[in-house]
């Protein structure tokens, strides 16, 4: 195996999705040239923040290997993962990776019961057979606070949301994964239990060792979750780095925008001033340039023609010709 | 003022199939008042009841749902009435012009074939004869005090975008210039940035019509920022309620203490504890208090009697038996 010490790395990602056929057929770019990494040896949450349409979870398609990219390459511990030879390779990776999906509900069938889920995954990755499956099934349960006897029998309708999130994230331990991939996991959860999910990720950074992709579009969680994060808008990241410095002091005029929109919690701190909102349905995924310009108050006439490369501003990405040096430009 | 008073309002689900009587308590004893010219927030997590809550104070009330006690009295201006007792023919009367109601779903409210002037047109019509030219003035007057462009009177639903769309189903909503809105979660399919926009024109809307709009959110940050006052509803009831800076800055309650204490915020980075346990199902609720099994400071009696809602402080209301020191 080459020496690497990336866990994971996205180069150029690019995902164009083809709607209709014939004379109507239009493109849409989901994903367009996004490139981050994950470092090997030192766990972290790293957050994918962005609106509906931005192409997050496209992107987290593509990392899991259920979708292939247009273009660009995923390399997972040094291997580019739509190119694994063999049935053998494949179950290593999706070993390796696993997913959490939005909707806890969604993803149990009704009629099944909650434990088969994971027996099947227990014989399917060939971790131990039937009869021995209940001492891994019952280590990744307790890992997220619960045991197989509670869960034991009993159908989707007979636990809460929380529970069931942590069932469907229990799964995904059994195999042992380095990396988990969970698309929105506490968005449908109660609020009186989301904490103690985002609690649990922490958890299992620290304890466990697993890395994590965090996909949400709620800033304040992922403030409180995740260590780095990348604003995504239109299928670019605009920007990448700590998550304390990209939300406490934004520099793309996009992230400005959007952590100004955070409601907060607290009645002493509402929103100042106000905001306008576009009216039709805009063709930002068409335009050539800077997909914010049309929204941008500090737009200038080469961001509509251009796409800005990523600068390095205060310890982090930003994708702005704001920050690029010797252009003449608005003051911010 | 009051404009809207309900006491003890209980509202259940009772369905019988094959001689299995289930009963779901959605509403069960609720007792509120809403003022006039304020906007009142409804805040509780999804299965507690506040849906039902909205229906039934709109006078939705259909079978399995049935109202088993309680009145709800509006006062509005000098007219006064019981929703839950007037006929069909009084109730469409009264919807839109007087008490209207904001969806979560704009898709659900527009017609998808239809221009927006349409739908505009058949809202009106139900409720007023007028020449065409008045129809023009009205709702382009209506558009324009709520900052929206005219142009989209002529558009279809899908080519607006979503924020777009809701907020036309809020001027929608509000061109009879109802006294009282009830919103039911108007913001949450949204992006954050349109998010803000829709509660921001509700808001404007309430300053410029000074009626009442009734807000039910899950989500206390939107709460904070543009509700007067809140009520916590739990497991059918309200828990608590009060003035929007009492709920968050001193919150009695201990599920509102858990509810408050384990909001995520930017820049804060502290360790922040969930309730334990998780909500019981409406069908098949524990015994005394409904929030007792996941209540870390439960008593003997917790587990026997319902605590009733007091007022502990000046228009501040708790039903626990450990802060209103009841009986």
């Amino acid at each position: 195996m080459e020496q690497n010490n990336k866990l994971l790395e996205v180069k150029n990602l690019v995902k164009i999705f083809v709607i209709g056929s014939g004379f109507v057929r239009s493109k849409i770019t989901a994903v367009e040239d996004v490139s981050f990494d994950l470092k090997s040896g030192k766990p972290e949450i790293f957050t994918l923040a962005g609106e509906s349409g931005s192409g997050k979870t496209t992107l987290a398609r593509m990392i899991l290997g259920f979708i292939p990219p247009s273009s660009g390459s995923v390399l997972y511990k040094g291997k580019e993962i739509n190119r694994l030879n063999g049935r053998e390779m494949e179950l290593w990776f999706m070993r390796e990776v696993q997913p959490v999906f939005q909707n806890p509900f969604e993803t149990f069938n009704p009629l099944k019961k909650v434990d088969s889920y994971l027996y099947e995954t227990v014989v399917n990755y060939g971790i131990a057979n039937k009869k021995n499956a209940f001492k891994p099934i019952d280590e990744a349960l307790n890992l997220v606070g619960l045991s197989l006897q509670e869960v034991s029998g009993r159908y989707p309708h007979e636990f809460s949301g929380g529970q069931l999130q942590r069932i469907s994230i229990a799964r995904a331990l059994i195999t042992k994964p380095a990396l988990l991939i969970a698309d929105e996991p506490v968005s449908m959860v109660d609020a009186s239990l989301k904490m103690s999910i985002c609690n649990l990720f922490k958890e299992l950074k620290e304890k466990q060792g697993v890395s994590i992709i965090y996909i949400t579009h709620d800033l304040a969680t992922a403030y409180y979750v995740s260590d780095r994060i990348a604003i995504m808008f239109r299928g670019n990241i605009v920007e990448l780095g700590s998550v304390e410095k990209i939300l406490t002091d934004p520099k793309h005029p996009y992230t400005k925008i959007l952590r100004d929109s955070v409601p907060e919690p607290d009645p002493e701190r509402k929103w100042q001033g106000r905001i306008e909102l576009s009216s039709f349905e805009e063709k930002e995924y068409q335009s050539r340039g800077c997909k914010f310009a049309g929204r941008c108050p500090y737009v200038m006439d080469i961001c509509k023609s251009k796409m800005p490369e990523d600068i390095l501003v205060d310890g982090r990405l930003v994708k702005c010709y704001l920050y690029t040096p010797n252009l003449n430009k608005a003051i911010v | 003022m009051t404009i809207l008073k309900t006491e003890n309002l209980k509202a259940y689900y009772i369905t019988e199939i094959f001689g299995i009587k289930r009963i779901v308590k959605a509403v069960d004893g609720v007792s509120i008042d809403i003022n006039n010219n304020e906007i009142f927030g409804i805040a509780g997590e999804s299965g507690c009841g506040k849906s039902t809550l909205i229906k039934t104070l709109l006078g939705i009330v259909k079978p399995p749902l049935t109202v088993l006690g309680g009145d709800v009295n509006y006062s509005i201006d000098d007219k006064r009435f019981n929703i839950l007792s007037l006929s069909p023919r009084e109730l469409k009367n009264i919807r839109w012009e007087y008490i209207s109601y904001i969806p979560q779903s704009s898709m659900s409210v527009l017609n998808p074939v239809r221009r927006i002037r349409d739908s505009f047109k058949s809202f009106i019509n139900a409720h007023k004869k007028i020449e065409k030219k008045e129809f023009k003035n009205l709702v382009e007057d209506h558009l324009n005090a709520l900052g929206l462009p005219v142009e989209v009177l002529n558009a279809y639903p899908h080519q607006l975008s979503g924020g777009m769309r809701q907020r036309v189903t809020i001027a929608l909503a509000t061109i009879l210039k109802p006294k009282v809105i009830f919103a039911d979660e108007p913001s949450t399919a949204l992006d954050v940035v349109v998010q803000r926009g829709v509660i921001q024109l509700l808001k404007d809307i309430q300053e410029e019509q000074k009626n009442t709009i009734i807000l039910v959110t899950h989500d206390m940050a939107i709460h904070a920022n543009i509700c007067d006052r809140i009520a916590i509803m739990y497991a059918g009831k309200i828990i608590e309620d009060a003035k929007t800076e009492d709920i968050f800055k001193h919150p009695l309650h201990p599920y509102t203490k858990y509810l408050i204490g384990s909001l995520p915020k930017i820049g804060d980075k502290s360790y922040k504890v969930s309730a334990p346990g998780s909500p019981p199902p409406l069908s098949n609720l524990p015994p005394g208090c409904s929030f007792h099994p996941r209540c870390p400071y439960t008593t003997e009696r917790c587990k026997k009697d319902i605590p009733s809602l007091v007022e502990v402080d000046s228009s501040h209301r708790v039903a626990c038996f450990l802060v209103s020191k009841e009986g």
